[in-house]
């Protein structure tokens, strides 16, 4: 069964992706099954991981891990066939132009069921998962937090009937601190660095939610660093500094506590992960 | 120097987030108006600095950007306020007909939060709203940050199927016009799908969909139009796109999948900008930081891998480099001289 889902966030281009295979690994690696799974209309790890076809249905790619590409569609039906448990039903239902349409544009209903099939384990509500842990590489923050207010925003709109009770139980299990664990990936620069603390502080006053962040491809470089270098690269990489001053001041003053990761400068996707997951672990 | 063909009056800057689109788009827009032309810039999400560089507001009006002495053309911007934009839609396309009823409806106000909420909707209502008022001479679009240009893409589709005749028929005025609703159901089937939808979802939501449907019928044709009218003009001959990437090998990869897709499916992508490409690394000799040594290894090996899948890229597109702005220098001159930096890669 699984216990915990951990939902990895932060401005587009900050390393969210390869955050969350890190993620993943280093769980993985402490006895536990885990399921990594991107929200993604279109894969990334397949390119990425260089792994076969990613799809629904889970494939191994390391010991106790198994990747997935969770798209609403896909979860919608699995759900569905469990409710309604008759295929030809359901196939009439899913192959009809009506209910394609209905649920291509139905506000709020791709939400709920990604964050329905996150917490079908606890709510023992469709298939068993044999996974311990989950690991989703979720939407960016511009549109993370309408990927939360789904449910309770669902229940509101339609508070009677299965849906309405279905999306307020998978709205506790999201308020749930022991069960959902929120995860901000940032850089240290300016638009990426406000949107977190944005987000961090919505999470909490909205869902009660700690989120944990991580401020990522920290440079590594001192101001000792630039001593002998041109004048051009001397304020190129005085900038970088700066910025990573400004970034851990404006997470302090926030209150907010975050784990720094470096820059890894690599090309080898093994080699990134391999360092970043002990930069990770060695932060705990 | 970037090249845009004479004909071109829109230009829409796509690519993943936190490649610096933004700041692209309004180096293009700065380095066209000063060449003479009458450019407006609609953007999302600027930075403060850049907004702040640009005397923009984010009252989602159109401002005037002030552009060094003795140049050409003129500059204007606006950042796109997404309700208003949402809301100016639904007016135009009604007709100003009676929207009250449809206003009330729980669906749609879920709807329009959601349409509202979906920049690339509301980017695209802006981007035919201004194209068509024809008083600039180049239109250029900074899309939203998406995983994928094609949720931008795919807006009037989806808006379309919302309205598609097919569906809004069976749910319509279910009391009112029950035997030709019955007779479709028995021909098609659809008492089995409704009484599924309806185990699945309770008959309350079933009742506020109908109503929804009912709602929406009025302004159904103009709104077909109007999507239709956004959709051609993506694929306008006047239209061109721009791909923004960065010098990292997992979006090079993107850019390349993206860049295939999109002339596959009949929109102009003309270039490609490799963005953001430091500088700093070039002619330094005796480094004794083992850190700068690693940084600099890093970048030409980043720039190296770039070179070799180029021609990967396919030969009819135009593949540009661009330095790292630096980031003090994001003012009308500064963004000047990012768009003098833009290089053919070659």
């Amino acid at each position: 069964m699984v216990k915990k889902a951990h939902l990895i966030t932060g401005k587009g281009g900050v390393g969210k992706s390869l955050f969350s295979t890190v993620l993943a690994h280093n769980i993985s690696t402490q006895n536990q099954q885990v399921l990594l799974s991107e929200l993604a209309e279109y894969s990334f790890f397949r390119d990425y991981l260089n792994l076969p076809d990613i799809s629904y249905k889970p494939i191994p790619w390391k010991l106790n891990l198994e990747v997935s590409q969770w798209r609403p569609e896909d979860c919608l039906k699995e759900y569905c066939l469990h409710l309604l448990k008759i295929e030809s039903l359901y196939k009439l239902f899913f192959e009809n132009p009506v209910s394609k349409s209905l649920i291509q544009i139905a506000p709020g209903l791709h939400e709920l069921a990604l964050l329905g099939k996150m917490t079908s384990s606890p709510r023992q509500h469709g298939p068993a998962m044999k996974y311990d842990q989950i690991v989703i590489d979720s939407f960016s923050t511009g549109h993370f937090l309408s990927l939360l207010r789904a449910p309770a925003a669902l229940n509101e709109a339609v508070p009677f009937g299965p849906m309405g009770e279905q999306s307020k139980s998978i709205d506790s299990w999201i308020r749930n601190p022991d069960f959902t664990e929120v995860h901000i990936v940032t850089l240290a620069e300016e638009l990426p660095i406000t949107e977190s603390i944005e987000l961090f502080l919505q999470l909490k006053k909205e869902f009660n939610i700690e989120a944990k962040m991580y401020l990522n491809k920290i440079s590594g470089l001192n101001e000792s660093d630039l001593l002998d270098l041109s004048d051009e690269a001397k304020s190129s990489l005085d900038n970088i500094l700066k910025s990573e001053v400004e970034a851990r001041i404006k997470l302090k003053s926030a209150n907010i506590n975050f784990v720094e990761l470096p820059l890894v400068t690599s090309l080898e996707v093994s080699v990134l992960i391999e360092t970043l997951a002990k930069n990770l672990k060695a932060s705990k | 120097m970037i090249n845009l063909l004479p004909t071109t009056k829109t230009l829409i800057c796509i690519g993943s987030g936190g490649v610096g689109k933004t700041t692209m788009a309004a180096s293009l827009g700065v380095g066209f108006a000063n060449s003479g032309k009458k450019v407006l810039v609609l953007t999302i999400d600027p930075s403060l600095r850049l907004a702040q560089a640009l005397g923009i507001k984010t009252d989602g009006e159109i401002h005037r950007v002030e552009l060094s002495q003795g140049s050409k053309g003129e500059l204007w911007s606006c950042i796109i306020d997404h309700k208003k934009t949402f809301e100016w839609f639904v007016r135009s396309a009604s007709g100003n007909a009676d929207v009250e009823g449809l206003l009330k409806n729980r669906l749609y106000q879920q709807l329009s939060g959601r349409l509202s909420g979906s920049q690339e909707f509301t980017s695209l209502i802006s981007l035919f709203r201004f194209v068509s008022s024809k008083e600039y001479d180049l239109v250029i679009l900074d899309t939203p940050p998406s995983q994928h240009t094609w949720n931008f893409l795919q807006a009037p589709e989806k808006i379309a199927a919302l309205f598609n005749e097919g569906v809004a028929s069976w749910f319509r005025q279910p009391d009112a016009d029950k035997k030709g609703l019955f007779k479709k159901m028995l021909g098609l089937g659809t008492a089995q799908v409704l009484k599924a939808l309806e185990n699945l979802t309770g008959s309350f939501f079933m009742k506020e969909l109908s109503a929804f449907f009912e709602a929406i019928q009025k302004w159904q044709r103009p709104l077909e139009n109007y999507v239709m009218n956004c959709h051609r003009l993506l694929i306008s001959a006047e239209t061109e796109f721009i791909l923004v990437t960065s010098l990292d090998s997992s979006r090079i990869t993107e850019a390349q999948k993206l860049s295939r897709e999109i002339q596959k499916q009949g929109y102009r992508l003309t270039s490609v900008i490799i963005n953001r490409i430091p500088e700093w690394t070039q002619h330094q000799k005796n480094i004794k930081s083992h850190r700068v040594t690693e940084l600099i290894k890093y970048y030409e090996s980043l720039e190296n891998d770039l070179q070799s899948r180029l021609n990967q890229f396919k030969n009819s597109l135009e593949v540009y480099k661009c330095f790292e702005l630096r980031q003090n220098s994001e003012d009308v001159n500064g963004l000047q001289k990012n768009f003098d930096h833009i290089r053919s890669f070659n």
